[in-house]
């Protein structure tokens, strides 16, 4: 059986890390949330107040605001750059203090680096427990989507993480995770809802996981999604986990034959 | 094979390793050639080299730098694999790192810091003790007598990052000792301590070594530690092992150093034509005004005659005596020897 004790210590190391500085961390989680909502909200406003349109791919000027301010629920628990740091692990050497101790380098650093998102999950979960009573949402639709979008956080990691390793072949990865997180930022659906691209053009973000970080939560939330859809993306959400780990089996396994532990 | 053989811990045989890497011509169209035609290199780091190490022993591995130390401690830790031979660390292939060769291995590299920047020691200690699943009471006892020994108590609540380097140097050591290691890989442990903490540190290493038979492999620059804790020294020239044996064995019975004082100031290669000593074994010191600079010979005693003959037929000779031969000199003249050679490679 897996232990979980090193699992729940590293958690616990990773949210001590994290909140060392306690007006960093205040910061940037008021940052990451704020902005770009503040960014969307005069998007909409430049659309509809002085653009004049009524209607946008279907979606008022209601919507689109209640889709942003949903959509920050969820942004929050998207994924965090802890493959920047599995690169820059491998680019410097420093892979070499995880590799020698008795767990799953890849794993280890995902605990450590998820532990402030989860606080930040149970902090998104009360503000979406008022946003249910204020708003008459339905309290099994945010518990469906909170556990897509903590599913999405652990494939966002797996396909950074496989995505790390071409630092293995070229000793920097930084650009490659750059171009996938602002992928990501758009396929996502947290700058703008994914009904606002064409629909010849869907397949486009229907074949990425990343509408499962927060579009797919959100539109459960908001109740956009029949319990189909919701139970079709939970299965999607599965196979994409199923490809990811893969992808981390194999990448890994041959990259790590090209480490070369530099740096003393 | 003998009776020590079969008590063999670690096992390498013929392991060689190269690395290739990018060549970058000088300025802005080396840069430019880097990105449509690259030029790749290739280094030797290793060239067959080959021992067995018993279990419970401590081991010195010198060399200058770049002779392909810390290469192969990567090789025998499993950081990286050998391009080719064969190596066993514990019966295990080491580049496999299954989970129970990591539970019993450590390794030490002075450059390179293995707790978190942002935390106390204390907090990083504790990951430790869960990774390694170490019994609460036991990881009490242990990591009170590692702080007290590199007396450190009361800074295990500091911040890393607030600590000195040598107070941080310390605390690495407690985090990857506290699994009581069998086999321990240490890359210049002492940089960066002070005289006593260095001494207590040997002191433990010591002692872990002989109540434990905990197997070590010491890379140190600093000669104390060699000859304090290693009862066999393997020195590594250029990635080949050119010594294998005791830390006496190197003080040749017969060897010895002698220092000259000449009136004039010839340079090394005059001095070396005239007595037909090579230049490697031949050092110039200046210390000031208050040592004279004279010229030093690593030679054996059968050879000082001639020496002597041939500087007073040249130059004339104001002083003359015999130094104690050091390890730190023996292994100084290795390093000389290689640079020497490095230099009529190019």
């Amino acid at each position: 059986m897996p232990s979980l004790s090193w699992r729940i210590a590293a958690l616990k190391n990773g949210f001590q890390d994290a909140v060392a500085y306690r007006l960093e961390f205040l910061f940037e989680v008021i940052g990451h949330a704020i902005v770009p909502v503040a960014v969307q909200c005069v998007i909409w406003y430049a659309l509809f107040d002085l653009g004049g349109a009524t209607q946008i791919a279907g979606m008022t000027y209601h919507d689109f605001i209640l889709y942003t301010l949903t959509s920050m629920l969820f942004s929050q628990i998207r994924g965090g750059d802890h493959d920047f740091e599995l690169q820059e692990m491998i680019r410097s050497g420093t892979l070499s203090n995880y590799m020698l101790k008795p767990v799953g380098v890849v794993e280890f650093v995902y605990i450590r680096g998820v532990a402030p998102k989860l606080l930040l999950t149970g902090i998104s979960f009360i503000l979406g427990l008022i946003g249910t009573f204020v708003l008459h949402l339905n309290i099994f639709n945010l518990c469906a989507a909170m556990l897509l979008a903590l599913i999405g956080n652990v494939i966002h990691y797996q396909l950074g993480a496989a995505l790390a390793t071409t630092a293995f072949l070229w000793e920097e990865a930084f650009s490659v995770l750059m171009v996938k997180n602002m992928v990501v930022g758009l396929l996502s659906g947290e700058m703008i809802p994914l009904t606002l691209i064409p629909s010849q053009y869907a397949w486009v973000w229907k074949s990425t996981p990343f509408y499962l970080y927060v579009f797919g939560p959100t539109q459960i939330l908001l109740g956009k999604w029949t319990m189909v859809q919701t139970l079709e993306s939970f299965l999607v959400a599965g196979v994409w986990l199923c490809v990811g780990y893969a992808l981390i089996k194999i990448t890994w396994f041959f990259g790590i034959r090209r480490y070369l532990s530099l740096g003393g | 094979m003998n009776n020590s053989k079969s008590n063999a811990i670690i096992s390498v045989k013929d392991v060689k390793r190269s690395f290739r890497s990018p060549k970058k011509k000088p300025g802005f169209w080396g840069s430019m050639q880097l990105l449509y035609k690259p030029e790749y290199q290739v280094h030797e780091a290793l060239k067959g080299v080959s021992f067995e190490i018993e279990e419970g022993t401590f081991n010195g591995l010198i060399g200058a730098n770049g002779a392909g130390k810390t290469t192969l401690l990567k090789i025998l830790s499993g950081l990286i694999p050998p391009s080719s031979g064969e190596v066993r660390v514990l019966g295990f292939e080491p580049f496999t790192r299954p989970m129970d060769f990591r539970k019993q291995i450590s390794l030490v590299m002075g450059q390179k810091a293995q707790l978190w920047w942002d935390l106390p020691a204390l907090d990083a200690f504790d990951l430790i003790q869960a990774i390694y699943e170490i019994p609460i009471k036991t990881y009490k006892e242990r990591l009170h007598t590692l702080s007290e020994l590199l007396d450190v108590q009361k800074m295990l609540h500091t911040q890393i990052r607030r600590l000195s380097l040598g107070e941080r140097m310390k605390m690495e050591l407690i985090g990857v000792l506290l699994h009581w290691p069998k086999v321990i890989f240490l890359d210049e442990p002492t940089i960066g301590l002070d005289v006593l903490a260095a001494h207590n540190l040997r002191e433990f290493l010591r002692v872990f070594n002989h109540k434990e038979r905990a197997t070590i492999i010491l890379t140190s620059h600093n000669m104390d530690d060699i000859e304090k804790l290693c009862t066999r020294v393997l020195i590594l020239k250029s990635g080949e092992l050119v010594y294998d044996g005791t830390p006496k064995g190197l003080l040749k019975e017969d060897a010895c150093t002698l220092k000259v004082t000449l009136k004039q100031r010839p340079n090394i290669e005059e001095v070396s034509t005239t007595t037909g000593i090579a230049k490697e074994k031949i050092r110039f010191e200046e210390n000031g005004d208050e040592v004279e600079p004279a010229f030093y010979f690593s030679v054996n005693r059968a050879q000082v005659v001639s020496v002597l003959s041939g500087l007073m037929h040249r130059f004339e000779v104001l002083n003359m005596g015999f130094e104690e031969q050091s390890l730190e000199t023996v292994i100084q003249q290795v390093y000389e020897e290689e640079k020497a050679e490095s230099l009529r490679g190019q």
